[in-house]
């Protein structure tokens, strides 16, 4: 694992990235502009999955923000493997970073069940898809924290 | 029904005291988890980063490995501190400020000692000469 994560860190590209004034910071902004975006989705989502927003056409309204949520994890993965990419063996080394790493699966598992439970309907949400509403944002804004942190603790 | 945003206020709120405590004693942004005096640093280099998000030095001291943190690159390589002045096995002298946690073998440098050269890395903030 290690030889492997020492090779990402040899790769030509990688090799820019760590040495660029800006690249990096470029790629550092679209983290967090991707983070933002999913969580702020996840959170109108959650929320209006769980009751709140009842204006609001649950369906149509829960499909746009799945959208956006889905493509901010994608800008998020592409960003985040760039940003661990210049020193992989240190991230990977940082408890802080496997918890996010965790978290992130945790939220990933939720959302399968949550796939499973959820009707699609404009009817109210079961108990099930309710709890699972409320474990996404917990999960969610847990992973923002543990990847805030990961400045701070290496 | 309650409104959910009561929910929300006291999440944003739980967040926020958590980051509040958390920063106080982990931050490694900045200067908050060092102490105010200067600090000296003597020992032989053992890794050298100089890349995003900021540049670091291994050394090793009397079989004590320390991080010696540095300022990010572009303001380290302006300091004329790159990879071509130090090498694995160099001695080393970083002046700075430790970290406030005693166990921590951790400091931020000012100024960096090597092959004869100085170089502050953060040239405000040197002590005076």
């Amino acid at each position: 694992m290690d030889a492997l994560f020492a090779g990402i860190e040899q790769l030509a590209f990688v090799r820019g990235l760590k040495a660029s004034f800006v690249a990096y910071p470029i790629v550092n902004a679209l983290h967090i502009l991707s983070t933002g975006a999913l969580l702020t989705s996840v959170w109108l989502m959650d929320l209006r999955i769980i009751g709140a927003f009842r204006s609001l056409p649950r369906a149509a309204f829960v499909a746009l923000l799945r959208r956006v949520a889905l493509c901010a994890f994608g800008g998020a993965l592409v960003t985040g493997a760039l940003l661990f990419s210049v020193r992989a063996r240190e991230y990977a080394a940082m408890p802080v970073f496997l918890a996010k790493m965790g978290l992130i699966l945790l939220a990933g598992v939720n959302f399968l069940a949550f796939v499973r439970h959820a009707k699609g309907g404009d009817e109210p949400a079961g108990g099930t898809v309710t709890v699972l509403a409320v474990l996404s944002l917990v999960l969610w804004t847990c992973v923002l924290f543990a990847g805030r942190f990961i400045g701070f603790l290496n | 029904m309650q409104s959910p945003f009561n929910g929300i206020r006291s999440v944003t709120l739980a967040a926020a005291a958590i980051l509040a405590a958390g920063t106080a004693a982990y931050a490694h942004h900045g200067w908050s988890w060092t102490e105010d005096g200067f600090f000296e640093l003597r020992g032989r280099i053992t890794a050298i980063y100089i890349g995003n998000p900021h540049a670091t030095l291994d050394v090793d001291v009397e079989g004590e490995a320390w991080r010696v943190e540095m300022a990010p690159p572009s303001r380290t390589i302006a300091a004329g501190f790159t990879e071509e002045v130090a090498k694995v096995g160099d001695e080393v002298t970083a002046i700075g400020n430790r970290s406030l946690d005693e166990k921590e073998k951790r400091m931020k440098a000012v100024r960096i000692i090597v092959g004869g050269k100085t170089y502050d890395v953060y040239s405000d903030r040197v002590p005076p000469a």
